[in-house]
């Protein structure tokens, strides 16, 4: 630096802290997305809460921030735009003290993708998995398209990050200003000749009040939708003959598990009920088929009675043949199986340790080590 | 313990301890029924050797996944066994678990399916009659 040239704190702490907070959310949101097995589900959810929080406070600073982190001040008209590309191009690009037009657009693409990937995932969590606060407000279906949005949003984000960095790393050779640096510490030198402009400082009061206001609003909002009972799950009472007789012999199978014509063929079939005589009186069998038919899966909207609705056409009542449980079992060694404490692939509720009141919650995943 | 508490005391003991003895003979006496309508049925004494054999021995008759009673019941009557679906079954010795064998539809029940499963066929009332004798002893 000669003596000639000034040093200016651009980037506030809040802002500072915000962009490495950011980075740490959208790390452990996209490892545990991406990479980790399900039962890391319940980290992935608060990653997801920690961005939107993130998200919100910076949209606050935003308007009461120091003057770089306003928004204001780093909205350029199309024209401005170009020619920064422009110069971009002829590697030539000027200097701007605070964000120049090419990271502002990265900024407020990066923004809005953050805001559809939350909400997308918020409504995969309440259809699909029936949790969260939009349990009641969304069902399957829209949970199940919300899932598909999610990950194509979670790859347009992935790219983002890509070009964020590299983008980075081009104006950091370009004009020579170590970017990263300035994130760190905060601050940018002002080249000679450069006009210093008399920043406005941060209104950290009316953030904070503002901040108060719209969680206590979002949070009602919220608070409101979490009330309704989750979608799709019924009231179903216990039945004592299904309990005790099927029960004897394995688990107590949750009957929106399969669809009613599965129950039916499985009730109609007991003499050989995979391997094995398993025929009961006639009332009894009655008295079971009329309750699996009336709670079958067609009673209800959850992720396992619209997953295993497709049944294998070879083995139309079992589970564990249905494309999705072989698609989602893929990765299991059959010595995990055959371990004392699993008990073989009929036995779900030994990993799955909500199975019996026919939810399978990723967080509730815990697989027996030995 | 004053004398109140100690009278208490001793009735309440006498009353479980008495309740708990009478359902254990009354157990007994349920079960011993049971194996007694079986032999009579056959015509003939059981044996708790024939039983032992015909519960531990590889039979191969009915269904390929269960060859014999211990493919689920564990290798001993005296041992933990696991369905093929990995429900524990808990070992058929009356001395282990004297639940076992005092409700005649429940025997039957069980006698129906896991016979034709182990051995293609219903088994003769003699078979029942040695299996249970057997289960008794142990």
């Amino acid at each position: 630096m000669t003596n000639l040239e000034k040093k200016l704190r651009v980037w506030d702490l809040p802002t500072r802290i915000f962009h490495w907070s950011l980075v740490a959310m959208v790390g452990i949101g996209l490892t545990t997305g991406f990479i980790s097995p399900e039962w890391w589900m319940g980290i992935h959810i608060w990653a997801g809460y920690g961005t939107v929080l993130l998200v919100v406070f910076r949209l606050v600073w935003g308007i009461f921030g120091s003057e770089f982190s306003r928004i204001e001040t780093f909205v350029f008209t199309p024209h401005e735009i170009i020619a920064h590309i422009r110069e971009l191009i002829f590697l030539r690009p000027r200097h701007y003290i605070g964000h120049n037009p090419a990271g502002a657009m990265m900024i407020f693409a990066l923004l809005f993708f953050l805001i559809a990937i939350t909400v997308s995932g918020l409504l995969v969590l309440g259809g699909e998995e029936n949790q969260g606060p939009l349990a009641g407000a969304a069902n399957y279906r829209i949970g199940d398209m919300a899932s598909e949005i999610h990950l194509v949003l979670a790859f347009i984000l992935l790219t983002l990050i890509g070009l964020h960095i590299i983008g980075v790393f081009i104006e950091t050779r370009l004009t020579s200003e170590n970017l990263v640096k300035s994130m760190i510490d905060g601050y940018k030198i002002i080249p000679q000749g450069q006009s210093s402009p008399q920043p406005r400082p941060s209104r950290p009061m009316a953030a904070a009040t503002f901040l108060l206001a719209f969680t206590i609003l979002a949070g009602s909002v919220l608070w409101a939708f979490s009330t309704m009972p989750p979608s799709g799950i019924i009231q179903m009472s216990k039945n004592s003959d299904y309990t005790t007789e099927c029960g004897d012999c394995h688990e107590v199978y949750h009957p929106s598990l399969l669809p009613k014509a599965s129950w039916a063929k499985l009730m109609a079939g007991l003499e050989d009920h995979f391997g094995e005589d398993a025929s009961i009186d006639q009332d009894l069998s009655v008295n079971i088929a009329s309750y699996l038919e009336i709670y079958a899966a067609e009673a209800w909207d959850t992720e396992a009675s619209n997953r295993f609705s497709r049944v294998s056409l070879k083995a139309p009542y079992q589970i564990s043949a249905t494309p999705y449980w072989q698609r989602k079992h893929n990765d299991i060694g059959d010595d995990v199986f055959r371990r004392a404490g699993v008990g073989g692939e009929a036995h779900c509720s030994s990993c799955h340790r909500d199975a019996s009141i026919g939810h399978f919650d990723d967080q509730k995943i815990k697989i027996p080590v030995n | 313990m004053n004398n109140l508490n100690k009278t208490i005391f001793i009735a309440t003991a006498t009353i479980l301890l008495g309740g708990v003895s009478i359902s254990i003979v009354s157990a007994n006496s349920a079960r011993d029924a049971i194996i007694e309508g079986f032999v009579d049925e056959a015509g003939m004494e059981a044996s708790a050797e024939r039983g032992k054999i015909l519960f531990e021995s590889n039979i191969g008759d009915g269904k390929p996944d269960t060859p014999s009673c211990t493919t689920c019941h564990g290798a001993t009557a005296l041992k933990t066994g696991m369905t093929r679906a990995g429900k524990v079954i808990e070992p058929m010795a009356v001395s282990k678990n004297p639940e076992r064998f005092i409700d005649l539809k429940k025997v039957s029940k069980w006698f129906r399916r896991n016979c034709k499963s182990v051995l293609g066929r219903e088994c003769t009332p003699q078979e029942k009659a040695d299996f249970l004798t057997y289960m008794k002893s142990k």
